[in-house]
């Protein structure tokens, strides 16, 4: 796999001039107004800016858990700004895997079960062993059968990137992927999304926290529902940390 | 192509076909329902085993959840249960008179035509005449109605039923003497003042089965006791067995105006000449009393055959408006299920968030709520068959109880209505659920 050389993979997301209003109340909210951005395969972005940038909001659309009021966003080579809710919600099952700050873990069932959940709805086959390998991945394969109140947040967190690692997704997609997690459990979180980095993974990751968006390669700042930056930084800053991986 | 070329040969067959598919095409809709919603079977296991995990974790919850749903099933099963199982006992009693037997009774029709026929007279020559000239009668005999006191030693009791026959009685009833002997045609034809008691009679007397062969006083006439009459038991909570059986000429001397009003119970070829025999018999009442075409009947004919149809119709009718009388609490417990089902809905907003940002669709959200709901009130329902059945078999244990069997089909109803409940009350909360929006959920507190 190609490990760092991100400006050489094909485009694999391509928004052109998206914006998206809301209505609150008698409130009219312009989210975005005309963000345009292409991300290829295996690039690792931070997507950042203060509350009300518009930040989710655009974490919503490349999640495509909500459309855009105009523009246009293609992933992978198709438009998905016009699609039909089931048709997106297949998208999402089986190209996007989500990372949340609060883990979004079922209560009351297993860790491997948890992790097959996106593998029934993609009505895939072996889904245990799948769903094995992607707990083998976080190094929780000895927990598969724990339920997520015998886990510590940062076990129930790589869980959840197991989970969104198990129908092998186009991209992850992390908001505030280490907001709910001591500084020393974030900094194992990052390790594991470094390494999947390393491994080809792409990977956008939502966050406000600088020493965060120093790992990733690419830094989107996003103000006022526009691109304030857009800067790639250099792939020394961060070391690739595949032997992190495995250490609890 | 081939097809488009036979049809204008075969309209009929091609109409066949047409309508054969259109109705596999209906036939299959549920199954193809089932498919739209889960897509595979094991995902619809998924969501069931699924569902009983939820149950299971609010147990207290859920138990209160489905109780409408039980009590509603378990009042239904024992109310019906109770229904038929009282219909069974009069029905095998119904039966055990004979099927074949008839009753004729002198009645005065209603109205003016029957003011204007006068008296109603029925005699032992019109019972010698039905007996003679009706081919499909094999039995016959009189039986006069009327109460004595009897006295026996210092005991003395009131109101047993009299009842004046032929020795022909016993086999048309089933109603023998198991201790000491009925009386004979011998004892008829003379008059002779020799009974045959009932055991309860035997009991209200304080006397033992020695009675036989002593003597008794009904209504200070002195009379022989012959035999005793087996134990019959109770129809329609009147005592059969508090009865003395005399010779029904006896009784005429007893109480003589009777000799004018006796009714008289025959016993068919077989249960299928019942309606021959009736009209036989009419025809030779018809003539013997004079009424002409147009005039109604004097008398009144009772079959078994009727009686039981009749009792059967009632009972059907008290078994259905009961069934439906206690089906509405089921609405009542439905409604109970989609309460829940909303507030649980509302309290998993997230998890419906976070199923539908890794690929469940809303057909896929809505066919888990529903699962949900019909494993809750079905489960209410299989409770409530449990308890049912618990009832039923304690009630049984009551000695003067009849036996209350649980009809299978009242179970195969239970179950389906409980579980049509989970699925008419479960549609909006499931419905509710599969159309959250997946942002507004996954930000749901």
């Amino acid at each position: 796999m190609i490990a760092s050389n991100e400006s050489k993979g094909s485009s694999l997301i391509e928004l052109v001039d998206l914006t998206k209003i809301y209505r609150v109340g008698t409130e009219i909210v312009n989210a975005l107004r005309g963000v345009s951005l292409t991300i290829r395969e295996n690039e690792y972005v931070a997507i950042m800016g203060p509350s009300g940038s518009g930040k989710s909001t655009m974490m919503n659309i490349l999640g495509c858990l909500d459309v855009p009021t105009s523009g246009k966003y293609v992933l992978r080579g198709q438009d998905v700004s016009t699609l039909s809710q089931s048709r997106l919600a297949r998208i999402r099952g089986r190209q996007i895997g989500f990372v949340f700050q609060t883990f979004e873990l079922l209560p009351r069932t297993t860790a491997l079960k948890n992790v097959e959940l996106p593998l029934m709805y993609a009505q895939v086959s072996r889904k245990k062993q799948r769903a094995m390998a992607a707990l083998k991945r976080v190094g929780l394969e000895d927990r598969a059968t724990h339920r997520p109140n015998q886990l510590s947040g940062g076990q129930k967190q790589r869980v959840a990137i197991a989970r969104a690692l198990a129908q092998t997704p186009d991209i992850i997609l992390a908001d505030e992927p280490t907001g709910n997690l001591d500084s020393k459990t974030g900094e194992e979180i990052m390790a594991i999304f470094d390494s999947l980095h390393a491994e080809g993974q792409t990977i956008i990751v939502v966050t406000h926290e600088e020493e965060i968006a120093a790992r990733c390669r690419r830094v989107i700042r996003l103000h006022d529902g526009m691109i304030a930056s857009d800067e790639t930084i250099s792939p020394v800053s961060a070391p690739a940390p595949r032997e992190r991986v495995t250490t609890p | 192509m081939t097809t488009a070329t036979s049809i204008p040969n075969s309209p009929t067959a091609a109409g066949g076909e047409r309508a054969r598919s259109t109705l596999l095409h209906i036939a299959a809709w549920p199954w193809r329902a089932i498919n739209w919603f889960g897509g595979s079977v094991e995902r619809h296991w998924k969501n069931i085993t699924a569902a009983f995990v939820q149950v299971w974790a609010n147990k207290t919850r859920s138990v209160l959840t489905a109780l409408g749903i039980i009590i509603a099933v378990t009042s239904t099963i024992t109310v019906v249960s109770f229904v038929q199982g009282f219909g069974n006992y009069v029905t095998d009693m119904l039966r055990g008179f004979g099927t074949n037997m008839v009753f004729v009774i002198p009645s005065m029709p209603s109205g003016v035509q029957g003011r204007m026929m006068g008296r109603v007279v029925m005699d032992i020559d019109d019972v010698r005449a039905v007996g003679a000239q009706c081919d499909k009668v094999r039995r016959i005999t009189p039986l006069m109605f009327s109460n004595v006191t009897i006295e026996y030693g210092h005991e003395k009791i009131t109101d047993v039923n009299l009842r004046g026959t032929t020795e022909q009685f016993q086999t048309i009833r089933s109603f023998y003497a198991d201790e000491g002997r009925f009386f004979g045609p011998m004892d008829v034809d003379s008059g002779a003042y020799v009974c045959a008691l009932g055991r309860d009679v035997l009991k209200d007397l304080e006397a033992d089965e020695s009675i036989v062969g002593d003597f008794i006083y009904l209504n200070e006439h002195r009379f022989k006791v012959l035999g005793l009459l087996e134990k019959k038991g109770a129809a329609f909570d009147e005592s059969q067995d508090r009865i003395v059986l005399i010779p029904h000429t006896t009784g005429v001397k007893m109480f003589p105006f009777l000799s004018r009003f006796l009714p008289m119970v025959l016993e068919a070829t077989s249960e299928e000449d019942v309606e021959e025999a009736s009209l036989q018999l009419t025809k030779v009442l018809r003539t013997r009393h004079n009424i002409q075409p147009g005039q109604p009947n004097d008398f009144r004919i009772l079959r078994q055959d009727e009686i039981l149809r009749d009792f059967q119709k009632v009972q059907m009718v008290a078994t259905s408006v009961l069934a439906g009388i206690v089906g509405i609490s089921l609405i009542v417990g439905g409604v109970g299920i989609m309460n829940i089902m909303l507030v649980s809905v509302t309290e998993r907003t997230r998890e419906i968030g976070l199923r539908k940002s890794i690929g469940g669709r809303r057909r896929d959200i809505m066919a888990q709520f529903l699962t949900e709901a019909i494993v809750l009130s079905t489960l209410g329902g299989v409770v409530g068959i449990l308890l049912g059945y618990g009832i039923c078999a304690v009630a049984s244990l009551h000695p003067s109880m009849v036996e209350v069997k649980v009809p299978i089909w009242v179970v195969a109803m239970a179950l389906g209505f409980s579980a049509g409940v989970g699925i008419v009350f479960g549609i909006i909360p499931a419905f509710k659920a599969a159309i959250l929006h997946p942002i507004d959920a996954l930000r749901h507190e």
